[in-house]
């Protein structure tokens, strides 16, 4: 077999029946994630990318006629659970948790002791911003220190692949961009394979290697475009002609798709 | 948790009822037939002070024993049904029902099979406490998130560990709400069981002070069930406050 990068969705299809009818929510998705790249998806909303985000979780199964290989292996339903550090768009911490145990979390699953999982998670804080929170609960936090504890959870469950699901969609504009740099440093500094899926360009570009972007429903992958601009990116990378000739590009792509979504639910 | 309401408040409340009560009753001329002052209250209760610590006693170990069994096979019951729902569907309706029936009618019963004991004031209480305490654990571990158990489940965890660590913690807040109504209903239970016959126990005390129209009697009861329900019901909100303290999303 060949090397099939780190993910690999071949041919995935996902049909949903209800009282007789039958919704097509993804149809035909293919594409391969390296190790170590940095991947976004965007699409109109309603393309699926909910259902693709939780077979790549695990979470569900895609029907019988694709396939998903991770790490070359393939996957049935349940396989992928445990493998894939994911993060979904609410942060759902446990209110009942301070923030240090919210963080801990996925390392207290794995079997490590309450002590040892403290110590790791408390030594990803300052780096994370969190320093001098750990004892706080999340209702005391603002939303971005949330979405913060959130990845650092995500981040503390160490595996190959890291799956976040609009992780910024919920935060002011402001917050969002400066959340948006600091992913790209700790993601420098730690090379973890990264999917992203988000419904903002601008987001998407800035922190991809590559956008790949979605049709409107039945979901299928509609074009995979390379970004090669410089990294480490800054603010100002998304002022040059290059970001704006990709984001051009993407744009006109991603309005024919949401027009089709609009006009087929008007 | 950080917000720790003043006592004051209602501390004073208590102290205007009873100022009232045993002062203002006398001076306004109301009957003692319909309310007796409070010193005279206070004066019979110091009476008979042996019977009634006695029977304090026996009727808060027949209310706590209740309690504890029914809160316990309550909140067993009530996992059980949520997590097997057939089981819920063919038993809830069951227990639903029997809980309609008035209690005095199935305290007669209760006796006629245990006998006059301590155990047939206990079944009555445990069956009063048990209701509330299941349907609360079921609504409890109905509103757990599908989302943060998916983020479990994504982790890896077992369905034990997504039970001790997500569910439960979820359910415990309105656990706590059934708890509180169990205790309460287990008092009620032990002083009607009591009212069957026996010779010790607050409600003992109450059947024979209403035979015999002992009004400041009966008052001197009526406070005494009060505190002794007042009390474990303090307890747990005490356990609230310190470790329940987070509220149903």
């Amino acid at each position: 077999m060949p090397a099939e990068g780190l993910l690999a969705l071949r041919n995935v299809w996902k049909r949903f029946h209800s009282g007789g009818t039958e919704t097509v929510a993804l149809h035909d998705v293919d594409f391969v994630i390296e190790p170590g790249q940095f991947v976004t998806l965007i699409g109109p909303s309603g393309c699926g990318k909910s259902t693709l985000f939780n077979i790549i979780a695990g979470l569900e199964e895609p029907d019988g006629d694709g396939s998903v290989l991770f790490q070359g292996q393939p996957q049935r339903h349940r396989d992928l659970l445990g493998k894939v550090s994911f993060m979904p768009q609410k942060d759902l911490l446990f209110p009942w948790r301070t923030v240090l145990d919210n963080a801990a979390l996925a390392l207290e699953i794995e079997g490590m002791p309450r002590k040892a999982a403290r110590q790791k998670a408390a030594a990803l804080f300052p780096e994370f911003g969190l320093q001098g929170f750990e004892k706080h609960y999340p209702r005391q936090l603002s939303g971005g220190m949330r979405q913060r504890v959130a990845l650092m959870r995500t981040f503390l469950f160490e595996r190959e692949l890291l799956l976040l699901d609009e992780p910024f969609g919920a935060l002011d504009a402001l917050t969002r961009s400066m959340m948006q740099r600091w992913l790209l440093e700790i993601w420098a500094r730690h090379r973890r394979t990264v999917l992203f899926i988000t419904h903002d360009i601008d987001e998407a570009i800035f922190l991809g290697d590559r956008v790949i972007v979605m049709s409107a429903r039945p979901g299928t992958v509609r074009c995979d475009e390379r970004v090669d601009l410089p990294r480490p990116r800054s603010g100002e990378v998304m002022l040059t002609p290059q970001f704006l000739d990709v984001k051009r590009r993407l744009l006109a792509i991603v309005e024919e798709e949401s027009r089709k979504t609009f006009s087929a639910s008007a | 948790m950080e917000e720790r309401p003043s006592l004051i408040a209602p501390v004073a409340t208590a102290i205007v009822v009873v100022a009232a009560w045993w002062f203002l009753v006398p001076l306004l001329g109301i009957n003692p037939r319909y309310l007796p002052s409070l010193s005279t209250v206070v004066a019979d209760g110091l009476s008979i002070r042996s019977d009634l610590v006695a029977g304090f006693w026996r009727t808060f170990v027949e209310t706590a024993l209740g309690f504890l069994v029914g809160s316990l096979i309550g909140f067993a019951v009530g996992v059980v049904f949520a997590y097997i729902p057939i089981l819920e569907r063919a038993f809830l309706p069951i227990l639903v029902a029997a809980q309609t029936i008035p209690v005095i009618a199935f305290g007669a019963i209760v006796v006629i099979w245990f006998g006059n004991t301590i155990l047939a004031k206990v079944v009555i209480a445990f069956y009063l406490s048990f209701f509330p305490v299941t349907v609360a654990t079921i609504r409890g571990l109905e509103t757990v998130d599908r989302d943060r158990e998916n983020l479990m489940r994504s982790f890896g965890a077992s369905g034990r560990q997504i039970f001790l660590k997500l569910a439960l913690p979820t359910a415990l807040p309105l656990i706590m709400v059934g708890l509180k109504i169990g205790v309460s209903f287990s008092l009620a239970g032990a002083i009607v069981g009591e009212f069957f016959g026996d010779t010790v126990g607050l409600g003992v005390l109450l059947i024979q002070a209403l035979y015999f129209e002992q009004v400041p009697r009966i008052w001197v009861l009526i406070v005494a069930c009060a505190i002794l329900g007042t009390i474990p019901y303090a307890l747990l909100v005490l356990v609230e406050r310190r470790w329940v303290w987070w509220r149903a999303e």
